[in-house]
C-alpha cells in the first residue's frame, strides 16, 4: 500500500437518503492513486448508493457530508462532467440500448473527454486500431462492436463491455459496482485480468463486491465492509478472507451493539 | 376561419363545380349520391368513435368552398425530388395527373392513366374502376373525395411483372393561397407482379393546403407490392387519406409509412387479407412535434385461412403535438392458423405532448397466434444516465435515444434514399442534433 499517492477520492461522514429513506449514514473513505479498495457488504447495505452517489446518478439526496475529487467538490459536477474528468463508473446492471451502436458510443464517450481536456478528436481509423486492440484484450467478438449497446449481450459480456469501455476511457477513478456478480469462473478471469491490466500508479479504483471471490483474483490495498449505511470494519486482504468465511452476520451483531 | 361549418361549405362549392366536372350524367349521379350521404350523414367528429382524438376544428379551418386553381410553381418540383435513380415518376400536381412533371412511363407491363381524362373519355370505366365508398364514419372523406371526383392516377401492373425499379408517386402541393385537393389513386398488381412504390407528399409552398386522398389497392394472387410512404409536407398543408387494401391468396403488402412533416395528417387504412396465405407487414413511425398532430386508425382484417399481419408503429411528439394510434385486427372466423402481432411503442419528449394508442384485437375462431402491445412513455432515464455516465451530453444522449427509437422502422425501409431522407428530417428535428455526429 502506497500511502504517498495523491489523494484522489475524499468522502467525508457522507449521509445520502433514497426517497425518505436514509441509506447512507455516514461513510467516510479515502483512496489515494495506485490504491485498489474493496467494499464489501451484505445486500442492501447501500454498497450501489455509494457508487451511485459518486457517479451522479438521480434520485439521491445529499443529506449531509462531503466527497471530494482530486481536491475538487464532486457532488457539485455534473455526472458527464464527472466521466470527462477521469471518473468512471462500471455498472452493476449496465442497460440496453438498442439502436445506439455500441463503437457509436465508444468514440462519443471517448471524444467527449478529449474534447473536454482540448485534445483533437481521433478520427475513424484512429479509433477503430484503438478499440479493436482493447477488445482483444477483453476476448471479445468485434461483432459486439456494431451491436445495439448491450443489446442482446450475455451477462458477461455486458460486463466485459463495461471494462473494455473503462480501458478505453483510461479513468483515474474508477468505481466497478459487482463487476463479478453474474459471471462464470471464465469471464471473471477475464474481467480480473482487465482490471489487473489498468491498476497503475496514477489511478485509483474501488471495487463493490458481495463476494470475495473476485478478490482471489483483484488483490485489493485495502478492504472495508459496509454494513447498514456505515463503514463497520476495514483492514487489508484478509478481511475479505474472513468474511468469507465468517459471513456478515457477526459485523451486523458488532454494530447492533454499538 | 370560415364561419360556415365546412358541410355547408361543400354543399355551396359542390353546387358552384359540379357542372364543370366532367364524365357526364353517369358522374354527376354518382358525385351527387356520394353528396348526399355525406350531407345527410357529415362529416365525422368527436362522437365517432375512430376520430375522437382529431383535432377537426384545425380542419375545419382550411378552404372546402375554394374552387381548384390551375397548378402553379410546379417547376419548383426538382429540388423537393428524392434522388430515386432509375424510378419511374408520377406526379399528381394539386390532385392532378401531370403528364409534364411526369417522367416517361411507358413500360411493358405497365399501365399509368389519368383518371381524370379516364372519367371524361369512359365514364362508365372510371365507375367500375373507382370504388364507391361506404357510408361509416371511417369511409366519410373518402365521400368528399367521391363527391369532387375529377382527377388521380391508376397504376396497374401486369400479371407476372416485376419492375426492378421503384414507382415513385409524388403528391405534389404548388398552391401559393390556401386550397383543398381530392384526389383518386387505385394501384391494382396482377398475379405474381411484383414492385416498390415510393409515395412523396412534398409541398412546393407554405400555403394551407389539405389533401384529401382516397385510394385503393388491390393485389391479386402472389403479387408482392412494398409501398413506402414519406409524408413530408409544410408546416401549414394537412392530409387526410382513406386507404383500402385487398389482398387475395399468397400475396403480400408492406407498408413503411413515414409521417415527418405537416401540420396535420390523418391516415386510414383498412386492409383485408382475403387470400389465404396472404400476409401484410404495416410499419409506421411519427414525428408529431411543435403544434403537428398524427393520427393513424388502421384496420386489418384477417379472412383467408393462414394469413399473417405484422405491425410495428412508433410514435414521437414533442412540444404540443399530439398523436394517435388506433389499430384493429378482425381475426375472422374463416381464418385458421391467422398469425397476427401488432406493437405500437410512444416516445413522449414533453409534457405537454399527447399520445393516444389503442391497440384492439378480435379474434373470433381458434387455433390462431395473436399478440399484442402498446407502450407511452418518456425517455427511459437509466439508458439518459448510462449515456451521461459516459460523459455524453444530456441534451446529446436524449437525442442519440429518440433516435435510436426509430431507427428500426427507418432501417426495414427497402429504398436506400428513403432511409437517408428520413434519417436527415429525424435528427434535424431533434433537440441536441448538433451534438450527435456520424451516427450511422
Amino acid at each position: 500500500m502506497s500511502e504517498s499517492g495523491q489523494l484522489i477520492l475524499d468522502v467525508r461522514d457522507l449521509r445520502v437518503k433514497a426517497g425518505d429513506r436514509l441509506i447512507l449514514e455516514g461513510i467516510s473513505l479515502a483512496v489515494r492513486a495506485g490504491e485498489v479498495h474493496a467494499i464489501m457488504g451484505p445486500n442492501g447495505s447501500g454498497k450501489s448508493t455509494l457508487t451511485g452517489v459518486l457517479a451522479g446518478r438521480p434520485g439521491f439526496e445529499v443529506v449531509s457530508g462531503s466527497a471530494a475529487y482530486l481536491g475538487r467538490d464532486l457532488l457539485g459536477m455534473a455526472p458527464e462532467e464527472r466521466a470527462r474528468e477521469g471518473l468512471f463508473l462500471a455498472f452493476q446492471y449496465p442497460v440496453e440500448i438498442p439502436g445506439v451502436n455500441n463503437v457509436y458510443l465508444l468514440k462519443a464517450a471517448l471524444n467527449a473527454q478529449r474534447k473536454h481536456r482540448g485534445l483533437p478528436e481521433l478520427d475513424a481509423f484512429e479509433f477503430l486500431g484503438l478499440v479493436k486492440a482493447k477488445l482483444a484484450a477483453m476476448r471479445m467478438d468485434d461483432a459486439l462492436l456494431n451491436r445495439g449497446v448491450n443489446e442482446g449481450f450475455s451477462g458477461g459480456e455486458k460486463k466485459r463491455n463495461e471494462i473494455l469501455q473503462m480501458s478505453l476511457l483510461e479513468p483515474t477513478l474508477a468505481l466497478l459496482d459487482e463487476t463479478d456478480s453474474g459471471l462464470d469462473i471464465d469471464a471473471l478471469k477475464v474481467v480480473a485480468e482487465g482490471v489487473n491490466a489498468m491498476r497503475a500508479p496514477g489511478r485509483a479504483m474501488v471495487l463493490v463486491t458481495h463476494y470475495q471471490r473476485l478478490l482471489d483474483h483483484v488483490v485489493p490495498d485495502q478492504v472495508h465492509v459496509l454494513a447498514g449505511g456505515r463503514i463497520v470494519k476495514s483492514g487489508g486482504r484478509e478481511l475479505a478472507l474472513e468474511l468469507e468465511r465468517r459471513g456478515y452476520d457477526w459485523l451486523r451483531a458488532g454494530t447492533a451493539a454499538a | 376561419m370560415n364561419a360556415a361549418a365546412p358541410i355547408e361549405r361543400i354543399a355551396a362549392l359542390h353546387a358552384r363545380l359540379a357542372p364543370s366536372l366532367g364524365g357526364g350524367p353517369t358522374w354527376a349521379r354518382r358525385r351527387g349520391e356520394a353528396l348526399g350521404t355525406l350531407l345527410a350523414r357529415g362529416l365525422p367528429d368527436r362522437r365517432d368513435e375512430n376520430w375522437k382524438y382529431l383535432d377537426h376544428a384545425l380542419l375545419a379551418e382550411y378552404p372546402f368552398d375554394a374552387a381548384p386553381r390551375a397548378p402553379a410553381d410546379a417547376a419548383r418540383l426538382a429540388p423537393l425530388l428524392l434522388p430515386l435513380e432509375g424510378a419511374r415518376r408520377i406526379v399528381l400536381a394539386d390532385g392532378r395527373f401531370d403528364a409534364a412533371l411526369s417522367s416517361n412511363l411507358a413500360a411493358s407491363g405497365l399501365e399509368v392513366a389519368d383518371l381524370g381524362r379516364l372519367l371524361e373519355r369512359d365514364p362508365e370505366a372510371a365507375l367500375n374502376l373507382l370504388r364507391a365508398p361506404g357510408t361509416g364514419a371511417d369511409d366519410r372523406y373518402a365521400l368528399l373525395a367521391d363527391a369532387f371526383a375529377s382527377g388521380g392516377v391508376l397504376l396497374r401492373i401486369a400479371a407476372g411483372r416485376q419492375l426492378e425499379e421503384p414507382l415513385y408517386l409524388v403528391h405534389l402541393a404548388t398552391a401559393a393561397e390556401p386550397a383543398v385537393h381530392q384526389t383518386r389513386v387505385v394501384i391494382e398488381a396482377g398475379a405474381n407482379a411484383r414492385c416498390t412504390l415510393v409515395e412523396h407528399f412534398v409541398a412546393a409552398g407554405e400555403a394551407a393546403v389539405l389533401g384529401n386522398l382516397a385510394a385503393d389497392i388491390a393485389l391479386a394472387e402472389g403479387a408482392v407490392v412494398s409501398h413506402v410512404r414519406l409524408h413530408r409536407h409544410s408546416a401549414t398543408a394537412a392530409q387526410v387519406e382513406t386507404w383500402t387494401a385487398r389482398l387475395a391468396a399468397k400475396s403480400r403488402y408492406e407498408q413503411h409509412l413515414l409521417a415527418l412533416g405537416g401540420r396535420l395528417l390523418r391516415s386510414n387504412l383498412s386492409l383485408t387479407l382475403d387470400g389465404a396465405g396472404s400476409a401484410c407487414r404495416l410499419d409506421g413511425l411519427f414525428l408529431a412535434d411543435s403544434d403537428r398532430q398524427v393520427d393513424l386508425l388502421t384496420q386489418v382484417a384477417h379472412a383467408g385461412a393462414a394469413t399473417e399481419t405484422m405491425q410495428d408503429y412508433r410514435g414521437i411528439a414533442a412540444g404540443r403535438g399530439r398523436g394517435g394510434f388506433n389499430g384493429r385486427i378482425t381475426v375472422q372466423p374463416t381464418a385458421r392458423g391467422a398469425n397476427a402481432s401488432q406493437s405500437s411503442r410512444n416516445l413522449l419528449l414533453t409534457p405537454l405532448a399527447e399520445i393516444n394508442a389503442r391497440p384492439q384485437l378480435e379474434i373470433l375462431v381458434d387455433e390462431v397466434q395473436c399478440r399484442h402491445g402498446a407502450t407511452t412513455g418518456t425517455l427511459d432515464a437509466d439508458q439518459v444516465f448510462y449515456l451521461v455516465s459516459r460523459g455524453l451530453d444530456p441534451a446529446a444522449a436524449r437525442a442519440l435515444l429518440t433516435y435510436a427509437f426509430c431507427r428500426d422502422v427507418i432501417g426495414r425501409v427497402p429504398v436506400a434514399a428513403v432511409r437517408s431522407a428520413a434519417e436527415s428530417l429525424v435528427a434535424a428535428s431533434l433537440p441536441g442534433r448538433d451534438l450527435i455526429r456520424g451516427l450511422a
